[in-house]
């Protein structure tokens, strides 16, 4: 739990940094979209179950600001997780430029699934195809450059949790 | 072998396990679950919208004495006008009255104007929506139209503790009944797909073939006061592009929206002052 809960607060900072940008983008009709860096932070390093709780946590927060169904995030989001989760061995985890690559087809696959659910409520879907292309790329460059720092933030946020733990434990001992 | 097969296929029967449970879940557990994530991180919304305001206090704060005694001077002559107005506009709703009285026509809702800050601008492809700093706590109800200087911003759709959504008429899901300013037959308007780099835009249809309007002689688009969210007679935008439709009685056509909908920072909130006689949406239901 209290893993789960040390993976959550860096997810929470994203998904603020994320809105903060969006309500700077807003005025040149852009919108930043960066799920796949929710998922293949945490499916790519941590165990199933408590990165999946983060994870999860993370999509509700999500889904409460969208007006989509509600778990529409909650189930793209898990299945992209365990999707990451299954092909991780396979995948140089210590290598910058491996990973950003996962979160950049984690982003797409999310991406795409957004679209196919959100799709049937327009009328004229092929008419956002321009906007939903612009949005895609902006979304894939900013995750380049984002990637390694939030990867570097989630260790960080592991590490001072390992220690703040061993100090108690020391303290209690 | 057994345990190493299942041991592949473990993550895969968490998520199915997951899907089943979310799908079994009852829908009260969802709503609730819904507004408690989102109240969870409304201080989170909050707090990034008032460092955002303390940012602006600090750089209006390097402008020159000069620069504020200029401002102020302005500030002054358009106080002036406005309280031109004002006067002119009590004589106005004093004639509206008698009028009323005397032809006993029902008369139009009162509205409370609530100010807000806007916190959150989210301008997705498939949505256009705000989050103001009120909610609940100054007694907003869903449904309420909501304004700024330049005319319809939307309407509110979700209200909570001290935050509410509004919808813009930008977005593309948003419809309502409008008219060309001068004439009384209503027109559906649609929010359009915006492009990005491009000014806000919606649609029209339904529109009567003697209308004519085009980018040399545009065409005001008002509230028509119908469907009873919007009182009549608030700019919604400008026809700029009208086109015989494809069934060939009604006309169908481009609306340039306000370009300042995308950048807002303040907007009103039109709370009906008497509930009961307000439609269903701004009575909350």
């Amino acid at each position: 739990m209290r893993l789960s809960l040390v993976l959550f607060a860096p997810l929470l900072l994203l998904w603020a940094v994320v809105a903060e940008v969006n309500h700077t983008l807003a005025s040149l009709h852009l919108c930043l979209f960066a799920g796949g860096l929710f998922v293949a932070s945490i499916a790519l390093h941590q165990p199933l179950r408590p990165g999946l709780f983060a994870t999860l946590a993370a999509a509700l927060v999500c889904d409460a600001h969208a007006p989509v169904p509600f778990g529409t995030h909650f189930l793209l989001f898990a299945a992209a997780h365990v999707f990451v989760f299954r092909l991780r061995d396979r995948i140089p985890r210590g290598d910058n430029v491996a990973t950003t690559v996962v979160v950049l087809f984690a982003n797409l696959g999310i991406f795409l699934g957004l679209v196919f659910v959100e799709a049937r409520a327009v009328s004229t879907p092929a008419s956002l195809w321009p906007r939903l292309l612009a949005d895609l790329i902006v979304s894939q460059l900013a995750l380049v450059v984002v990637t390694p720092w939030f990867f570097a933030l989630q260790a960080r946020a592991l590490g001072l949790a390992q220690t703040l733990a061993a100090f108690r434990s020391r303290q209690a001992a | 072998m057994p345990f190493k097969r299942f041991d592949q296929a473990h993550p895969f029967v968490t998520l199915g396990v997951i899907v089943a449970a979310w799908l079994l879940l009852p829908t009260a557990v969802k709503t609730f679950a819904r507004a408690t994530f989102f109240e969870l991180t409304a201080p989170i919304t909050l707090a990034t919208s008032k460092v955002r305001d303390l940012q602006e206090y600090w750089s209006l704060r390097l402008h020159s004495k000069n620069e504020l005694i200029e401002a102020g001077r302005d500030l002054a002559r358009v106080n002036a006008s406005y309280e031109v107005a004002v006067q002119e506009n009590v004589e106005l709703r004093a004639e509206i009255a008698r009028l009323e009285s005397l032809l006993r026509l029902p008369s139009f809702s009162d509205y409370r104007f609530e100010h807000a800050r806007v916190a959150r601008r989210d301008f997705s492809s498939w949505w256009h929506r705000l989050v103001i700093r009120k909610g609940r706590n100054f007694g907003i109800p869903v449904g309420a139209p909501v304004v700024f200087t330049g005319g319809v911003v939307g309407r509110v759709t979700e209200v909570h503790a001290t935050t509410a959504v509004v919808e813009l008429i930008s977005s593309p899901n948003v419809r309502l009944a409008g008219v060309v300013e001068g004439d009384s037959r209503p027109i559906s308007f649609q929010g359009g797909n915006n492009p990005t780099f491009a000014p806000p835009k919606g649609v029209v249809e339904l529109m009567p073939l003697d209308l004519i309007a085009s980018p040399n002689t545009p065409k005001r688009l008002v509230t028509s006061g119908f469907g009873g969210i919007f009182p009549p007679g608030l700019t919604l935008g400008t026809i700029v592009r009208a086109e015989l439709g494809s069934d060939g009685l009604f006309k169908s056509g481009e609306v340039r929206l306000d370009e300042r909908l995308g950048s807002l920072t303040e907007v009103t909130v039109m709370v009906p002052l008497n509930l009961d006689g307000a439609p269903a949406a701004a009575r909350g239901r």
